[in-house]
């Protein structure tokens, strides 16, 4: 079939799609409201097929992208009646989604009466409900702790709003006001990606596109496996190390076992420890997103990150492990946390196989939630820490990045603009530079970690939450690289994963 | 009356003068990178000899000059700018390096940063903060400045940047120690945030700012020479340069806005493409300018290129509004090389002006584009310049012949494959600029102009399957005559401080005061009708970035006047992005004027009477392709309007020369122009 598609058109319905999705990933960022979204960028975006192929990403948290497809069969199960029109909206971890505060929604895109494609945003809310604000609960052991749990729901139906489940929503969240413009930014987004596909559509003819997706996965499939092929065969090792839970539990594996042969790949995570009571589990989506994840970092950085690249890899994870927990476990941290160590297990394997492409290990996760009431003008907000950094791993190439955050995002997330925060939350950043001797290892420039000192202007203390990990272990070295520096982060060593 | 462009690229200087009547006149002369202006004031000569004037007659009658530089471009590539140190607040000295976190290319995980224009050891914080409403925290430490100031006396540094916080809300911190600079270290430059880009978000000040301080110093005492050159010539009028933005400012205003002219070069040739689309009825043009050194590939889709403030160049961050270009450093000079594995390989190395290619008979002996088409027998060495720099064909030949050899390979096919790789390479960037945007170049034309385009540009379009391309009569200097059609633009914004909604006199009074601004700058340097266009940026309440909606006609007397903007932005926001929030609070955050001064589109390059005889090419010469053939070659003053001629065929004209193949089609337009449709 893809033998009719010529080059030109081909390479041009494949750069249109994933400028489509670039151009919905800009109107999420300028039409958002809340500051993880329109500061620090905590969305993606995607495009889909019916099979949950994915066809279509850009430049935005690898995490979230490689999660959607398991999002998408999840809605085509509940859903067998979607018509033009609908927008479907899910967030619960045991149908298709990652983690609670990651709402994603999806618009059906039609050419005539067939459904062809779903244009999907993926945006992690600053709030969404739950025991704690800011969505990040460290005392939770079930997953009710967490917050609302929303299965795959027609939030649309045929273009009209179901007002009444909105209201549901939103009376659940902390921050109506912010929720009700973000799910606006988000549903946005999905409709401008949707009038830009039934364009490309009425361009060249739903067919030719259909053709030209067949042989852009197909060319991609190819393009892997010969990278993966020049790489050495055998059965390799990885282990990293969950620093603790919270709930008294620490240093928890995460195992890898990695079979390359030829051009195919398995990454078996059986091995890894039993799940936890906490939030540190991982669903199953966000484990295989984890997984494709560490693949897509060893591959050439210009292969196209669609469901063909991932063709060649297979992944075996057994439930009841820490990353893939039982239905009903709390998993709010996994996004971040076990997914760093997965990755991390698997480039320690890969280093005995592909030295030349694998990096040292990016530092770990350390954020805090504050949520209070702005003195200036009464309105109660929620202000998420994005300026602990910690550096991206070295690599052959050279020196990491400093202050570029962690694994599961590599540089997609911001912390933002100081200026920016200040002007809408009650804060001053009295000191936000790097700390100098924090790069690890001699001789080797891995990326300086942070230094941040900054104070809330209230009364009463505000609640925080930490949701942290990272102080024990440091990121793994691998041969072939050398490691980023580890967190330390003075005052609140102790504190991390806790309720203060 | 003269106007004149001059567009210096790394090659050729390329210049245009126009007179009263719309004619046309254009030289090119050597470019000469160590001092541009040396080039620049030899062009004017050549250009004068071409009026038949002498070069003192014809400045002293010339009242505009349009110069597009690339002085700031290469100073800021080739990492040859100003040593900068910065002050910024204390605490916050790692901004420019931290990127707010951010890193482009998601998968490349084994690229290693860029460094930052400014060292962690040139970057000093002074004890001073402002409060987010502009209100002062803790005072600008007088002492702590002076111990700054000494220390960046000790760095050696020639050029500092300050960027304080909040600074865009109230500059008085920054002016303080700018003044405290200028008298403790008289000799160095300074750029201040808060006059750079006066916008909140300190990444992209701090780091426009630093940009500006490095390519400054460059690019001031480049434009003051030139200045004073021109005036000891006898030049009286104004001289303008070309922004990256495609307008353009008088010396002392781009001088200090130098990070504003990143890409004046290239600016000229989309003005000029945008010109040429207008001409030509051809709304989608994918402009492709070939020189010596480098190739500009831009896009004019319904005839309008694309502005964004997203710009980065050379790893940098520019968040100033400019054109959107790709520029690759590949052209008629790219230099042709083996690689270990007796791989063929063409640039990036170029082989510039000096020494230039082998045949230039410059002492050059590497195998340079142009060498490739002089043994292809596509360049007639004898006539190249018109006769007046006859290339050494034998020198081509050697120099080709030393590729050949070490790929094994017969004179004609090393040759061949220069050819070849070079075609590949622009084609590639002509991808970038569509292909890569979803964009299908087959519904475009591809306009070519620069010296080398022409006898590239076929066989680039048909790596693309663009079919149809258009070679103007003023192809080999077009962005010089872009410059003469760019309107003067000059644009000036204010933010509106306040709770609430902004009332209707609160409006009126913001944009008087801009129209008054903008119009009186304007005014002093130009005589000629001033149109102003305002336009106001708003957004929803919690969102953090703004839309810029035109308020066109919009009468700033209606009495429901807030109401109509508030109308427009919401309208604006649902064309952009599907929906709007009539319910919701809008903010009204900067209001901006631009004022702007009409050009005469000077030349109107109005087309040539056609002619009844029909075209007869001048002679026959030996040309590759792809076997040796006897080529019709054609001078393009013989072709008339109306006149039509068939593949193979060399059209020659005295600084360019277009080359089409069997079974390509090229008919003559009433302006004169080459209209090719391809097999």
């Amino acid at each position: 079939m893809s033998a009719k598609i010529d080059p030109i058109t081909r390479s041009v319905v494949q750069h249109r799609l994933s400028s489509i999705v670039k151009e919905m990933g800009e109107a999420m960022l300028r039409t958002s409201y809340s500051q993880i979204l329109n500061s620090s960028r905590d969305f993606s975006l995607a495009i889909c097929d019916t099979s949950g192929r994915l066809i279509a990403q850009a430049d935005h948290i690898p995490v979230h992208v490689g999660a959607l497809p398991w999002a998408t069969l999840a809605v085509e199960e509940r859903f067998k009646d979607v018509a033009p029109g609908d927008v479907i909206l899910l967030n619960d971890p045991y149908q298709g989604g990652s983690h609670l505060p990651d709402l994603t929604a999806f618009v059906p895109v039609f050419d005539g009466g067939k459904r062809l494609l779903w244009t999907i945003v993926r945006a992690h809310q600053s709030d969404i409900g739950g025991a704690t604000h800011g969505a990040y609960n460290p005392a939770a052991t079930e997953i009710y702790q967490e917050g609302i749990r929303i299965p795959p729901i027609k939030l649309y139906e045929a273009g009209k709003p179901r007002e009444d489940l909105l209201d549901l929503l939103a009376l659940n969240i902390r921050n109506p006001r912010e929720f009700r413009g973000d799910l606006a930014a988000m549903l946005g987004a999905a409709h401008l990606g949707e009038r830009r596909v039934a364009k490309l559509f009425s361009e060249f003819g739903a067919e030719t596109v259909e053709a030209a997706i067949e042989a852009i996965l197909d060319a991609t499939e190819q393009q892997t496996r010969a990278v993966v092929s020049s790489w050495k065969d055998g059965v390799f090792y990885g282990e990293a190390l969950l620093d603790d839970d919270g709930h008294g539990r620490t240093d928890i594996k995460i195992a890898a076992k990695v079979t390359k042969k030829g051009s195919d790949i398995e990454v078996d995570l059986t091995g890894s420890d039993p799940q936890s009571t906490s939030f540190v589990n991982s669903s199953h989506a966000n484990m295989q997103a984890a997984v494709a994840m560490a693949f897509a970092y060893l591959i050439d950085a210009d292969i196209p990150k669609n469901t063909g690249a991932l063709r060649p890899l297979r992944v075996v994870a057994k439930q009841g492990t820490i990353v893939w927990a039982d239905p009903g476990r709390p998993v709010t941290l996994c996004t971040s946390h076990p997914s760093n160590e997965i990755v991390e297990a698997i480039i320690k394997a890969m280093s005995a196989s592909c030295p030349d492409r694998v990096m040292g290990g990016w530092g770990r996760r350390f954020r805090i939630a504050i949520q209070g009431e702005d003195p200036r003008n009464g309105r109660n907000f929620i202000w998420h820490m994005f300026q602990a950094r910690p550096g991206g791993g070295a690599s052959p190439g050279g020196d990491g990045y400093s202050s570029i955050g962690e694994w599961h995002s590599v540089g997609g997330l911001k912390f933002g603009s100081i200026e920016v925060a200040e002007v809408r939350f009650p804060l001053h950043f009295r000191q936000h530079e790097f700390r100098p001797d924090s790069g690890a290892m001699a001789n080797i420039a891995a990326a300086s970690a942070w230094r941040s000192t900054w104070c809330w202007r209230r009364k009463s203390p505000p609640r925080a939450t930490l949701p942290a990990t990272a102080r024990a272990t440091a990121p793994v070295a691998c041969s072939a690289a050398r490691t980023a520096s580890r967190i330390t982060t003075g005052c609140c060593q102790r504190a991390a994963n806790r309720v203060c | 009356m003269y106007t004149i462009g001059v567009d210096v690229g790394g090659t050729y200087t390329d210049l245009v003068a126009t007179d009263k009547t719309g004619r046309t006149v254009f030289a090119k002369s050597p470019s000469t990178p160590a001092d541009q202006s040396i080039g620049v004031m030899a062009g004017l000569e050549e250009l004068a000899r071409r009026l038949g004037v002498t070069r003192a007659a014809m400045l002293a009658a010339t009242d505009r000059l349009v110069h597009g530089t690339t002085v700031a471009t290469n100073a800021l590539l080739e990492r040859k700018g100003a040593r900068v140190a910065l002050l910024t607040t204390e605490g916050h000295r790692d901004v420019v390096e931290m990127r707010e976190g951010l890193k482009p290319d998601r998968y490349d995980l084994r690229t290693p940063p860029p460094e930052p224009l400014v060292p962690r050891e040139r970057r000093f914080g002074v004890r001073e903060r402002l409060k987010a409403d502009g209100s002062t925290a803790v005072a600008l430490d007088s002492a702590a400045l002076g111990d700054v100031i000494a220390e960046v006396k000790r760095t050696g540094a020639n050029s500092v940047a300050v960027c304080f916080l909040h600074a865009y809300l109230n500059p008085a911190h920054e002016l303080a120690a700018v003044e405290r600079l200028a008298k403790e270290l008289p000799d160095v430059n300074v750029s201040r945030s808060s006059d750079v880009l006066p916008q909140i978000k300190e990444y992209e000040r701090v780091s426009t700012t630093i940009v500006n301080a490095y390519v400054e110093p460059t690019v001031r005492r480049y434009l003051t020479n030139l200045e004073r050159s021109l005036h000891e010539a006898g030049f009286k009028g104004s001289l303008f340069v070309v922004l990256s933005h495609g307008g353009m400012a008088p010396v002392e205003e781009a001088s200090r806005l130098a990070a504003g002219t990143v890409l004046s070069g290239p600016a000229g040739g989309i003005s000029g493409s945008r010109r040429c689309a207008e001409m030509l009825g051809i709304p989608d043009l994918v402009p492709f300018d070939m020189g010596g050194t480098s190739t500009d590939i831009s896009l004019i889709a319904d005839g309008q290129a694309s502005l964004s403030a997203d710009g980065m160049l050379a790893g940098q961050r520019i968040a100033l509004r400019s054109l959107d270009i790709a520029s690759i450093a590949a052209g008629g000079g790219s230099i042709a090389s083996v690689d270990g594995s007796r791989t063929l390989r063409v640039g990036p190395e170029s082989a510039g002006s000096v020494p230039g290619p082998a045949c230039y008979g410059n002492g050059g002996t590497a195998a340079a584009v142009t060498d490739a088409n002089v043994v292809l027998g596509y360049l007639d060495a004898a006539a190249f310049m018109g006769g007046a720099r006859p290339l050494d064909r034998a020198a081509s030949e050697a120099a080709v012949d030393r590729i050949a050899e070490a790929l094994e390979l017969s004179r004609i096919e090393a040759a061949a494959g220069i050819y070849k790789m070079i075609n590949l390479k622009m084609a590639d960037g002509i991808r970038l600029m569509t292909l890569r945007r979803g964009v299908d170049p087959r519904k475009f034309a591809l306009l070519s102009f620069g010296g080398a385009a022409g006898m590239h540009a076929a066989e680039v379009a048909r790596e693309l399957e663009i079919k149809r391309i258009i070679v103007p009569t003023v192809a080999s200097v077009l962005s010089a005559w872009g410059m003469l059609t760019s309107d003067l633009r000059y644009e000036v914004s204010r933010t509106h401080y306040g709770t609430g909604r902004i009332s209707a006199d609160e409006v009126r009074a913001l944009f008087a005061g801009l129209d008054q601004q903008a119009a009186g700058r304007l005014r002093d340097w130009f005589k000629g009708d001033i149109a102003i266009e305002r336009s106001a940026e708003m957004r929803y309440g919690e969102q953090v970035f703004e839309i810029d909606v035109p308020l066109g006609d919009l009468d700033l007397g209606a009495a429901d006047l807030v109401a109509q903007i508030e109308e427009r932005f919401h309208r604006r926001h649902e064309e952009l992005y599907t929906y709007a929030s009539r319910g919701q609070e809008v903010v009204f955050v900067n209001a901006r004027v631009a004022a702007v001064g009409k050009v005469a589109p000077g030349s109107n390059d109005a087309g040539k009477a056609s002619s009844a005889a029909p075209c007869a090419p001048r002679g026959k010469r030996q040309a590759w392709l792809g076997a040796w053939r006897e080529v019709a070659v054609y001078a393009l003053d013989d072709l008339k309007p109306g006149h039509a001629l068939a593949g193979p065929a060399i059209i020659e004209a005295e600084t360019t020369t277009v080359l089409v193949d069997h079974g390509d089609r090229v008919t003559v337009n009433p302006l004169g122009w080459l209209d090719i449709t391809l097999r």
